[in-house]
């Protein structure tokens, strides 16, 4: 009898462990453990943890009426930046990756010349570049220096990216195009990149992921997007802790969402096999 | 082998060389002339220079020297004259070469609706047809992948044919196959041979050369050893070295 029991409590405890129930409990035991670890640190500063603060500040919610808060202005300018610095990369990123492997020895320098000049600085410096040095010459606003820094600067990246699947695709492709008839153009938008951008979804996606993130850093030039109010609420408050929480968490969400969407995407695109 | 009425010459191959960058010479001198409706196979060793012929027709690979004609049209720096000859030959690859992303019908009507501009109920019409004469018209909303050698390839021949070219050349378009899917390939290129197709053919399957071919070539070391009607060639080969290779691989 005792036998059999155990037995049966084997199962059930294999089938268990297999189960998405274990990954999720260790998952929670992992993070836990976390909290608690910084739970005790702070408790060692002596810092006032003052969640109920931070609400506020996101969003309020008066006579009926909704309003944002700073972090919540914040996001949308991150939103925009965002919005148009991916629109710009990757416009850059395809352009400079095909110039790179034109005919054209002029198109292949060039295109060489901005991705080493790029790669090879600091997008911090970039931005005051653009911003001390360039805005005044050319006489743009920090809005579009923010965002042409950021989109020159992962444009580069994301050139290097497309290259790579472009390059991966199998000579026989491009000999089936030519004898049939197909000129460069239409053998680039329909028979080329519509393979090689099915292959680099997922390093394009990182390097989505990284602009956004990244954009952070326009906040040096005092473009109140979500860091910069995030530092602003904080130089009020000095919620030092719980705004940086929140503001990671914001960008967190941010991220996760095109990473969700790109993965639905990719399923729907997925070349049959 | 019936009569067969052959045009006036549609391909003149006047002493191309080539040399590949790593020193390989691939064909030397090489002339040959081929007449409209003519079923010409090539036969001959690894490294003949064989299939370079053929991407050298094509513009696939560049001639160091000598001239090619089709149908009137040079190969030469004129873009034009280039896209000309690019539509009026078809190639059939060993590796078929399909487009993955796309559906058999996909795959057909792409290049009659971009470089010839036929409208899409145009082109779904014809590419039905060729599927009907490929036999294999229930594949039409299948991806590449679902189909195997034999269909998959029969689909680049259809893919060829849509662009209603002058000229069919088939690069060893057997060789990658299962020998139960060859058969079905050759039926497909024994009936367009039949209909007057002008076909360069690369090839080792010497029963294909024997039964529809009208001028059989040997190439050794990018040169012509040997050409002959079928009959002449593998009954009565006169070179050593035709001799040879006939024993090696019949």
């Amino acid at each position: 009898m005792s036998i059999k029991m155990s037995l049966s409590y084997q199962k059930i405890w294999l089938k268990l462990k297999r189960s998405p129930v274990m990954d999720v409990t260790k998952f929670l035991i992992v993070v836990a453990v976390l909290i608690w670890v910084m739970a005790r640190g702070t408790q060692q500063l002596g810092y006032n943890w003052q969640w109920y603060q931070v609400p506020k500040y996101i969003f309020q919610f008066q006579d009926g009426e909704f309003s944002f808060g700073p972090l919540l202005f914040g996001l949308s300018m991150t939103f925009r930046i965002t919005a148009w610095g991916l629109v710009l990369s990757m416009t850059i990123g395809l352009v400079t990756a095909l110039l790179r492997l034109s005919n054209s020895f002029f198109a292949r320098i060039v295109a060489r010349g901005y991705l080493e000049l790029i790669r090879n600085t600091p997008l911090l410096v970039q931005i005051f570049f653009l911003y001390f040095v360039l805005a005044p010459i050319f006489g743009f606003s920090r809005f579009f220096a923010g965002v042409l820094a950021l989109s020159l600067f992962e444009g580069a990246y994301a050139s290097e990216i497309f290259r790579a699947g472009i390059v991966s695709i199998h000579k026989g492709q491009w000999e089936a195009s030519h004898s049939l008839g197909l000129n460069i153009f239409d053998t680039y938008r329909c028979i080329i990149l519509p393979q090689a951008i099915r292959r680099i979804l997922p390093p394009l996606t990182s390097q989505a992921i990284s602009l956004i993130k990244d954009s952070a850093l326009v906040s040096t030039i005092a473009i109140y997007d979500l860091t910069m109010e995030g530092r602003a609420v904080i130089a009020e408050t000095f919620l030092t802790f719980e705004i940086w929480f929140t503001v990671a968490f914001m960008y967190l969400i941010i991220t996760i969402t095109l990473s969700i969407t790109v993965n639905a995407l990719e399923n729907r695109f997925r070349i049959q096999t | 082998m019936q009569e067969k009425k052959l045009g006036d010459y549609i391909v003149t191959v006047d002493r191309i060389s080539k040399t590949f960058p790593n020193g390989v010479c691939a064909l030397r001198d090489f002339s040959t002339r081929i007449r409209r409706s003519e079923v010409v196979v090539i036969i001959g060793p690894s490294g003949s220079g064989k299939s370079t012929f053929l991407r050298c027709l094509n513009g696939l690979e560049e001639i160091d020297s000598g001239s090619i004609v089709i149908d009137g049209t040079p190969l030469d720096e004129n873009k034009k004259n280039r896209l000309e000859i690019r539509k009026e030959v078809g190639m059939v690859f060993q590796s078929f070469n399909l487009f993955p992303h796309k559906t058999v019908l996909g795959n057909i009507i792409l290049a009659p609706g971009l470089v010839r501009k036929k409208s899409k109920d145009e082109a779904r019409k014809m590419a039905m047809d060729l599927l009907m004469k490929v036999n294999i018209p229930e594949k039409a909303d299948s991806y590449p992948s679902q189909l195997s050698g034999g269909q998959q390839q029969r689909v680049a021949i259809a893919r060829a044919l849509a662009m209603r070219p002058k000229v069919m050349m088939f690069d060893e378009a057997t060789s990658a196959l299962d020998p139960e899917m060859i058969g079905e390939v050759l039926d497909v290129m024994k009936n367009l041979a039949r209909e007057g197709m002008t076909m360069i053919v690369v090839t080792h399957e010497m029963g294909f050369a024997r039964e529809v071919s009208d001028r059989v070539i040997f190439m050794e070391d990018g040169c012509i050893v040997e050409e002959g009607t079928a009959e002449h060639f593998f009954s009565n080969p006169q070179k050593e070295r035709t001799k040879l290779f006939l024993s090696q691989i019949l």
